[in-house]
């Protein structure tokens, strides 16, 4: 394909995505009020929105799929709000910091594969369907745009003018520096295995068994720093409502203070998919081989699955405190994976060396 | 017990062996202090009457010898017909139990100045500011007697019985009528301000006059630190009074030094009415319904120590069925006020609601049957002088009342609270964010005059259900659970624990309830205008689910209204070491200790 | 990507990041200048991009862009630093500030003659390498490991002299 065919294509595939990932978005929200709604015993949001279905015998209709229409409804209200700018704030960064929060969201789309080598009315996409498919930097793509993501938070704790918010701000530099430094030792982890740092290949390379399988401590360990990257409870300090109120976004109101949300439910369905792609085999499922357009339907599922474990575990922890979460960050994490890393390197060097098959001759078992 | 104490003392008086440990503490003090103590004389009181400056001396002597180390109450009264201004403590002996020693002070009116008994007691620091901020008596050696009620730039003390407030009647309820003529009247018509609130001299609305706030920072530096290499700033947040984790209108300013608490001062009065005013100018019976009001979580419990107290003022007594019925229905409020504490300790841990709303179940459950007991499901004003209101309804939800009761007791209830040791008591980060943290020692418990689970989570066993037994707490099998770390997760076992116990005591309940049905819920006829027979002074004091709530109400003879009424709130009183305990901890853990010490700003503020 | 587009991306970021880094030295609040400083980075990280080195953008990224600059950030909010008015309320560090910046324009001005007169480093003979990862990882291990190992050992040497030194502090306080 030539230079502008690809630029086109990644346009039109880039539309889709967002889209996609905006509707996404709402109904992750939707989702996370109905799923804790029911870990409580409560019902959730029911109002907006229903298909009313006539009940047999008279009576009150019953009402199907109760509630669909919420995050229209919330929408509609966060656009239709005042959106107040405090006094004394810092103008620029105050209006420039929600922003800089949603745009990493969106970039970190253009790598991530949703579904394997495909033809859709007959446009290739090969290899896979992404983005910007074939990137071979894809992984350090990941690690560097999530690095600048903190800068939203951290830029509105600070413009905010507002001791809450600066207490979560600073919460979530010191936050963020410490996990990203298991996490990113942890990434390298599926690398080594897939000898690649393209996404493809590392999906590729789980055709006979999910990493998770061979590795499911960096799988554990990845997970827990992406709760904390994301800011999901229990890591969730700085927007900590019983200490700070709200932390960071104290003072934002309307779709400015909408967009920190959209920000961080975005990240959630795509740091879903990155734990998808890097342990949980991506898009490959049964018969994806046979029928490539099932991959969308298993990055789906699985994002849903790790959706649901994030909103289960926030009904159901309580806080870490911020000297126990540095803690857990750098004297539990970072060693685990630093060990971790260390020694599947060497494992590695010692199987492609030959040391292991030498020694089962040595055992007389080969 | 009380013979452990009487050995160590000289005893010149052999029948002094024979009597009970009050009067043998009374007996000692006037020996020792022939001059200072006499016997309060007046008709209808008891305890000693202490001159002022020999009060140090005798609170030492009281405390380090006597064994009366905990002063649970300091009260002021504004005794306008003598011209006097009086305090009174009662005082009360951990390890001993029984009935509390009261001490009253008399100072002239003109210029109530009374040494200061925070270096004896520091639970004595925000009683005294409260008696300071009502009645403005003097405190000398308080080291921070500002106002606590009442916002700074006040006008008067509202406890004297000279001030009136802005929509001022008359003294005393059932006011006259307000359409004497056939014309109605407002009550800002009457007022002796007119129609006008009056600004003291000098006040400006900015604040500009009364710079309440700098008086809060004094001794906050705002300058770098120095000593220490790292040169950074200290952070002064208030937390509150519009804060999600205040439990309320509560405000602390918190100064930290990065995370890191180094000074927190608790500051209230935000939901302040004045409720002892109220009280005065209540009839005793129409005072009932506030009492609902100041622990808002625990309305029945209220009702019986106000009840108590009045009861001893009245003499009469309550028929069997009723003291049951009131054992049941205090019970149940204290596993529903624990189950709102527990529920909201971990939401300030940051459990998001899960478990508050699992508590919630059981909660519902119980407040139905309030509500179909006394008509209201949280200010159930259900108890009368002599009796309670109504017989207990003969169907809850539908289901018949024994039966719901015996569901609820021998099912629902323990079901959840093995539920919640399952979910919540071995949960690594509750466990890690509760215990070593906001420590409070036995000393400092019972020197702060911490009173209920606070206290008892410090190690000190002491409850007034078995100190001094009321009602038919004498006669249940019950244990007192005792916790001996007094951290936050000690306050959250002690928790559980008493509503294990509550749910023994309810258990051996029931079957009294089923065997007297029928019988009679009030003492004679239901009491409504009543006139004391006799004047005097009463305490009557009950174990409040968030601690020792005590009613002082004195009265004159032939009066239908009380002359002094106060609250030992026990919300307000464990507030005092609040500052202690949060010391040196972080900014998350304030809220937990809070949450850990359950308040209620309805009692709190008053 | 033709040489022309090339061409167009350079000059843009070349602007961008030049005058990001004018704007830091002039922005009054040291929390602005910590973010024309991450533009200034961001903007060459794309020029290593357009030099066809992806790699190396996205460590320039994920280093100083993201790691580094949230540091300071977090300093400067930690220190309150954004609100110190000028420098020059430090007593008597003045003159040595003005003979450092004299010291150090003199040298800017005597290399920008050298590169001028000699007519660039050589331009045109740049070594073309293979930029991708691995090649990139090769050559740091192979030709370069002693310098690879040296820098190593040096930042070592820093991480253990901070942990000793604010542990002393504690002490003291």
């Amino acid at each position: 394909m030539t230079p502008g065919q690809i630029a086109l294509r990644a346009l039109i595939v880039g539309f889709i995505v967002s889209f996609a990932i905006i509707t996404g978005f709402a109904y992750t929200t939707l989702l996370e009020r109905k799923v804790l709604a029911r870990l409580q015993h409560r019902v959730g949001p029911n109002r907006a929105g229903y298909i009313p279905l006539p009940r047999r015998g008279g009576g009150p209709e019953r009402k199907l799929l109760a509630g669909f229409l919420q995050p229209a409804a919330d929408a509609v209200k966060l656009f239709f709000k005042e959106d107040m700018t405090p006094g004394k704030v810092d103008r620029i960064t105050y209006t420039l910091a929600p922003m800089i929060t949603v745009m990493p969201a969106i970039i970190l789309l253009a790598v991530i594969p949703w579904a394997g080598e495909i033809t859709i009315f007959g446009a290739e996409f090969t290899p896979y369907f992404a983005i910007a498919p074939g990137l071979n930097v894809a992984v350090l793509f990941l690690l560097a745009i999530t690095s600048i993501s903190v800068y939203g938070v951290v830029l509105a704790g600070w413009a905010s003018n507002s001791k809450y918010a600066i207490l979560g701000g600073i919460r979530a530099s010191a936050q963020m520096i410490s996990y990203e430094l298991a996490l990113g030792l942890t990434v390298l982890i599926p690398i080594m295995l897939a000898d690649s740092m393209n996404l493809g290949d590392i999906v590729a390379a789980q055709a006979n068994g999910w990493f998770v399988f061979r590795q499911p401590l960096a799988a554990i360990v990845f997970f827990i720093g992406m709760m904390a990257e994301l800011q999901r409870a229990p890591f969730d300090l700085l927007e900590a409502e019983q200490e700070l109120s709200a932390g960071f976004n104290v003072e934002y109101s309307g779709m400015r203070f909408g967009m920190f949300f959209m920000a961080e439910y975005m990240k959630m369905i795509i740091f879903s998919a990155i734990i998808v792609v890097l342990f949980f085999g991506g898009y490959r499922g049964p018969f994806v081989d046979q029928l490539p357009g099932l991959g969308f339907l298993y990055m789906i599922l699985k994002i849903i699955f790790f959706l649901f474990m994030m909103i289960w575990i926030r009904a159901s922890f309580p806080r870490f405190r911020y000297d126990q979460l540095m803690g857990l960050g750098w004297k539990r994490l970072l060693p685990i994976s630093v060990f971790n890393f260390i020694i599947v390197a060497v494992f590695i060097v010692l199987q492609e060396e030959g040391v292991f098959d030498s020694l089962l001759k040595l055992l007389g078992v080969g | 017990m009380s013979e452990m104490i009487l050995d160590d003392q000289p005893q010149d008086d052999g029948t002094a062996v024979n009597q009970n440990p009050v009067e043998r503490a009374a007996a000692l003090l006037k020996e020792r202090f022939p001059d200072a103590v006499t016997d309060d004389t007046r008709d209808g009181y008891t305890g000693l009457m202490v001159s002022a400056d020999k009060l140090v001396e005798v609170a030492t002597a009281l405390r380090d010898d006597i064994g009366f180390d905990y002063l649970s109450s300091v009260t002021g009264v504004d005794q306008i017909n003598d011209n006097k201004m009086e305090v009174v403590y009662h005082t009360y002996s951990i390890d001993q139990g029984g009935s509390g020693l009261v001490l009253h002070v008399q100072v002239d009116r003109d210029n109530p100045v009374l040494p200061s008994l925070t270096p004896i007691w520091p639970g004595a620091d925000f009683q005294e500011r409260e008696a300071w901020d009502l009645l403005g008596i003097h405190f000398d050696g308080h080291h921070d007697l500002r106002r606590i009620l009442t916002w700074d730039g006040f006008a008067g003390h509202p406890l004297r019985k000279d001030w009136k407030e802005v929509f001022y009647e008359e003294d005393h309820k059932p006011f006259g009528s307000r359409w004497p003529g056939g014309e109605v009247f407002r009550a800002e018509e009457k007022t002796v301000y007119g129609k006008n609130v009056r600004y003291p001299e000098g006040w400006l609305p900015t604040g500009d006059e009364y710079d309440v706030e700098t008086e809060m920072y004094t001794g906050i530096t705002y300058t770098r630190d120095q000593q220490s290499g790292m040169k950074t700033d200290k952070l002064t947040v208030n937390m509150g009074p519009q804060h999600p984790s205040t439990h309320g209108v509560f405000r602390m300013v918190v100064t930290l030094d990065g995370e890191t608490v180094i000074d927190l001062k608790p500051v209230m009065g935000y939901l302040h009415r004045n409720h002892e005013k109220i009280g005065e100018r209540n009839t005793f019976i129409q005072n009932l319904p506030y009492t609902d009001r100041l622990d808002y979580l625990s309305s029945m419990s209220n009702n019986h120590g106000y009840v108590l107290a009045v009861e001893k003022l009245l003499g009469s007594t309550v028929p069997e069925r009723a003291e049951w019925i009131r054992i049941l229905m205090v019970e149940l409020t204290r596993i529903c006020n624990h189950m709102w504490a527990l529920g909201f300790l971990l939401n300030d841990l940051g459990a998001l609601q899960t478990p508050m709303l699992y508590f919630y179940l059981e909660r519902e459950l119980i407040l139905d049957f309030f509500e179909e007991a006394a008509g209201s499901r949280m200010m159930c004003n259900y108890m009368r002088f002599g009796g309670v209101a109504y017989d207990l309804p003969d169907y809850v939800r539908e289901q018949e009342t024994i039966s719901f009761l015996e569901e609820l007791i021998y099912e629902h209830i323990p079901a959840v609270l093995d539920q919640g040791d399952g979910l919540m008591t071995n949960n690594e980060i509750v466990r890690a964010r509760s215990i070593g943290v906001g420590i409070l020692s036995r000393e400092d418990a019972i020197a702060y005059s911490t009173a209920g689970p606070v206290l008892r989570a410090s190690g000190a066993q002491y409850d007034v259900r078995r100190a001094e037994p009321y009602s038919y707490y004498e006669s249940l099998d019950f244990d007192i659970p005792v916790r001996y770390n007094g951290d936050i997760y000690d306050r959250y076992l002690i928790r559980m624990d008493e509503m294990r116990q509550s749910l023994r005591i309810l258990e051996q309940v029931l079957p009294h309830i089923k065997a007297t049905k029928g019988a009679p819920i009030v003492d004679g006829k239901p009491q409504y205008a009543i006139r004391m027979p006799n004047a005097g002074e009463s305490y009557g004091r009950v174990e409040n689910p968030k601690g020792e709530l005590g009613y002082y109400v004195t009265t004159r003879r032939r009066e239908s209204n009380p002359d002094r009424y106060h609250v030992r709130a026990p919300s307000f009183i464990n507030l005092t070491p609040l500052g202690k305990m949060c010391e040196g901890h972080k900014v998350a853990d304030i809220v937990a200790i809070l949450g850990s010490i359950d308040i209620v700003l309805g009692e709190v503020d008053r | 990507m033709g040489s022309g587009s090339v061409f167009i991306v350079f000059i843009l970021m070349a602007l961008v990041s030049v005058s990001a880094a004018v704007m830091m030295l002039l922005s009054k609040n040291a929390v602005h200048s910590a973010l024309w400083l991450v533009l200034n980075f961001t903007a060459i990280a794309v020029l290593y991009v357009v030099l066809n080195a992806p790699f190396i953008a996205m460590v320039q990224i994920t280093v100083y862009a993201g790691a580094i600059m949230v540091l300071f950030l977090f300093v400067i909010m930690l220190l309150g630093a954004e609100q110190l008015q000028g420098i020059s309320g430090v007593h008597g560090t003045e003159r040595y500030h003005r003979a450092v910046a004299f010291v150090l324009v003199a040298l800017l001005v005597v290399g920008f003659g050298v590169v001028i007169f000699n007519g660039g480093t050589g331009g045109g003979e740049t070594a073309v390498i293979d930029a991708s990862p691995v090649a990139l990882g090769l050559r740091l291990f192979e030709a370069y490991v002693l310098p690879f190992e040296v820098t190593g050992i040096l930042l070592l040497a820093a991480i253990i002299g901070v942990a000793v030194f604010t542990r002393r502090k504690k002490k003291e306080a």
